[in-house]
């Protein structure tokens, strides 16, 4: 008696389950609209002369410049008109000097990989995307004449070096 | 082809290539608006401040200290004899200053060009009355630590003759008063785009650039410096500006290399340049390096920005010496410009204080126990302007005590007219309402 009641309850209920837990309301999840900036992006501030100055300095020789040479060597700066032009002399005069520290060419290309995060670490203060690293890595391989100091002058040359 | 096919295809060829307006850096197209007077301009904004009395009244200390000692001590520019008594403003003899420097022009600027003797200026201070010779305005609403609110006469001519910017040159007396601002305006049909190389010498050159300029390693071209470069743009391409722009002029790569080359010959000049005779303050130093940046880079437009004159401040003594100085580089850079080949007898120069300085003295006495003076009173706005060169009226001299005629702002326009972009400018709406070219008020 027991068993022929539930041969019909069991399914009964089955029915009932599925009929109603399926009418419940799906949760529609959307989206917020976000820009996506790439890894620099939070860089607005445009560094001051002597900021950009004292920072070269910095990253060049990994001491810092006295602040009577920082005070002079951004008279140079504004001395001339052309910031891209000085940048380059000055960087170029650091380059001529004894003590900036830079590894070698062998030591480069011996670690292309670690000597782009080392650069980007120490120039731009993040990572290199993958995009920028199979650049570089593309472009040094395919120039044998590129060495370290030419990176390095490309790096405190950029645009993006300019800003923090 | 047919000969006469042939000529007149090559006939039409040619005048295209006249008439082709140039393609210009903000991709417009303009055409030269005027004929030239001249290729070459230099402007002398004159000094830091000049008082008539000494300058164009020829009036020494009489006019000054009380005392009855007249005389010109600009006898390169004007004419007049010197004064014959109390001389302090020469080169250190038996006594200080007691020795004239010599005239250096064969015949003064006055008999060679012409001369407004009373011009007005709208500005009391520098770097006011400095904007208004560059930009031709009187914009009051211009700040002091500001770049010029309106176009300077350097964006016009690159703007409207297409002409690069190592073709317009700022030499500045130093870096003080906002002077490395004035090289181009925020306005924004012009601006950096637009601007003009300005340098100056005393810091580029002085020990400052020697210590941590001077030293630059020249980098090969193609080997090294294509590599950086190509490296630097592809960073550049990579960054996301959004902090906004950098502002700055821009030499192509060939002039920033031609740039360099020029200031690794001075380096290695190491100051044995064509200085004046006398060449012991900054402004002679300054005019020095001017005419080695005309002899290279052979400018259209050169302006050169003197200011030891602005000792009067606080020693009337140093300003006199400063005066005879400031008059002694102009002749220098008369002489200088005349010998360089492309700029000799195709070169116009004007001669302007940005302001005057006042008719009565400070408190403050110097050596000589003679009072010093500032700017700020209604005879800071009575200055000159001389004009030498091709087209311009030799020995010509217009306006007088109370008959003003032209005014600081002028300037502008009268370069414009020079360089042949006039109506370019006095139809920018730009320019004060009041201001004409010079040759128009002869």
């Amino acid at each position: 008696m027991l068993i022929s009641k539930l041969k019909y309850f069991i399914p009964a209920l089955f029915a009932f389950t599925l009929v109603f837990s399926g009418c419940e309301k799906d949760k529609l999840y959307d989206v917020n609209e976000e820009t996506i900036l790439p890894a620099n992006a939070n860089k607005t501030k445009l560094k001051s002369d002597q900021q950009y100055i004292a920072i070269l300095y910095a990253n060049l020789f990994q001491t810092a410049l006295s602040s009577d040479d920082l005070f002079e060597a951004s008279e140079c700066v504004q001395s001339i008109g052309d910031k891209d032009l000085v940048h380059e002399v000055l960087i170029s005069n650091y380059m001529n000097q004894q003590g900036v520290i830079l590894p070698t060419n062998e030591e480069m290309r011996a670690d292309v990989d670690g000597f782009l995060t080392e650069t980007y670490n120490r120039f731009l203060v993040r990572n290199p995307t993958e995009a920028e690293r199979q650049y570089f890595k593309n472009y040094i391989n395919t120039h044998p004449n590129v060495r370290p100091e030419l990176v390095y002058f490309s790096f405190a040359l950029s645009n993006e070096y300019q800003y923090y | 082809m047919k000969r006469r096919g042939f000529i007149k295809k090559a006939a039409a060829a040619t005048a295209g290539a006249f008439t082709v307006p140039y393609i210009l850096p903000s991709g417009r197209l303009f055409a030269a608006s005027g004929a030239q007077l001249a290729e070459h301009v230099v402007m002398v904004m004159f000094a830091g401040g000049v008082r008539q009395q000494e300058s164009v009244e020829r009036n020494y200390l009489a006019q000054s200290q009380g005392i009855p000692a007249e005389g010109n001590i600009m006898y390169n520019m004007l004419d007049g004899l010197p004064p014959t008594q109390k001389i302090v403003y020469g080169t250190d003899g038996n006594l200080a200053g007691d020795t004239p420097i010599p005239q250096i022009l064969n015949s003064t600027l006055q008999q060679q060009g012409t001369l407004f003797q009373e011009v007005r200026s709208s500005h009391a201070g520098h770097y006011g009355g400095m904007n208004a010779l560059l930009q031709g305005n009187t914009l009051f609403s211009q700040g002091l630590r500001q770049k010029p609110l309106n176009p300077t006469v350097f964006e016009y001519a690159r703007r409207h003759l297409g002409i690069p910017a190592s073709k317009t040159w700022f030499v500045g007396g130093g870096i003080g008063n906002s002077t490395p601002l004035m090289n181009y305006s925020n306005h924004p049909d012009y601006g950096p785009d637009y601007g003009a190389n300005f340098l100056a010498p005393s810091i580029t050159f002085g020990s400052q650039g020697q210590e941590h300029l001077s030293n630059a390693k020249i980098y090969h071209p193609e080997e090294e410096l294509n590599p950086i470069y190509q490296m630097k743009y592809f960073l550049d391409n990579n960054f996301e500006n959004v902090g906004g722009t950098i502002e700055s002029i821009y030499n192509t790569e060939d002039e920033k290399q031609n740039i360099k080359l020029f200031m690794r010959e001075m380096y290695n000049l190491g100051g044995n340049i064509s200085r004046p005779p006398v060449s012991d303050n900054n402004d002679l130093n300054t005019v020095a390096y001017a005419v080695e940046v005309m002899k290279w880079f052979k400018p259209n437009l050169t302006v050169v920005n003197l200011g030891n004159v602005d000792a009067c401040h606080s020693n009337y003594t140093d300003y006199l010496r400063a005066l005879h100085r400031a008059d002694h580089a102009v002749g220098h850079i008369w002489n200088q410009v005349n010998q360089i080949p492309g700029m000799a007898n195709n070169t116009v120069m004007l001669i302007t204080p940005e302001c005057g300085r006042n008719l009565n003295s400070n408190p403050i006495k110097d050596e000589n126990d003679w009072r010093a003076f500032d700017h700020s009173d209604a005879n800071t706005q009575r200055v000159f302007t001389q004009m030498v060169g091709p087209n311009v009226p030799s020995n010509l001299v217009r306006g007088g005590i109370g008959n003003q005629i032209g005014e600081t702002a002028d300037n502008c326009p009268t370069i414009a007219e020079i360089l042949g972009f006039k109506a370019d400018v006095m139809g920018s709406g730009l320019i004060s309402s009041t201001a004409q070219s010079l040759f128009d008020r002869i």
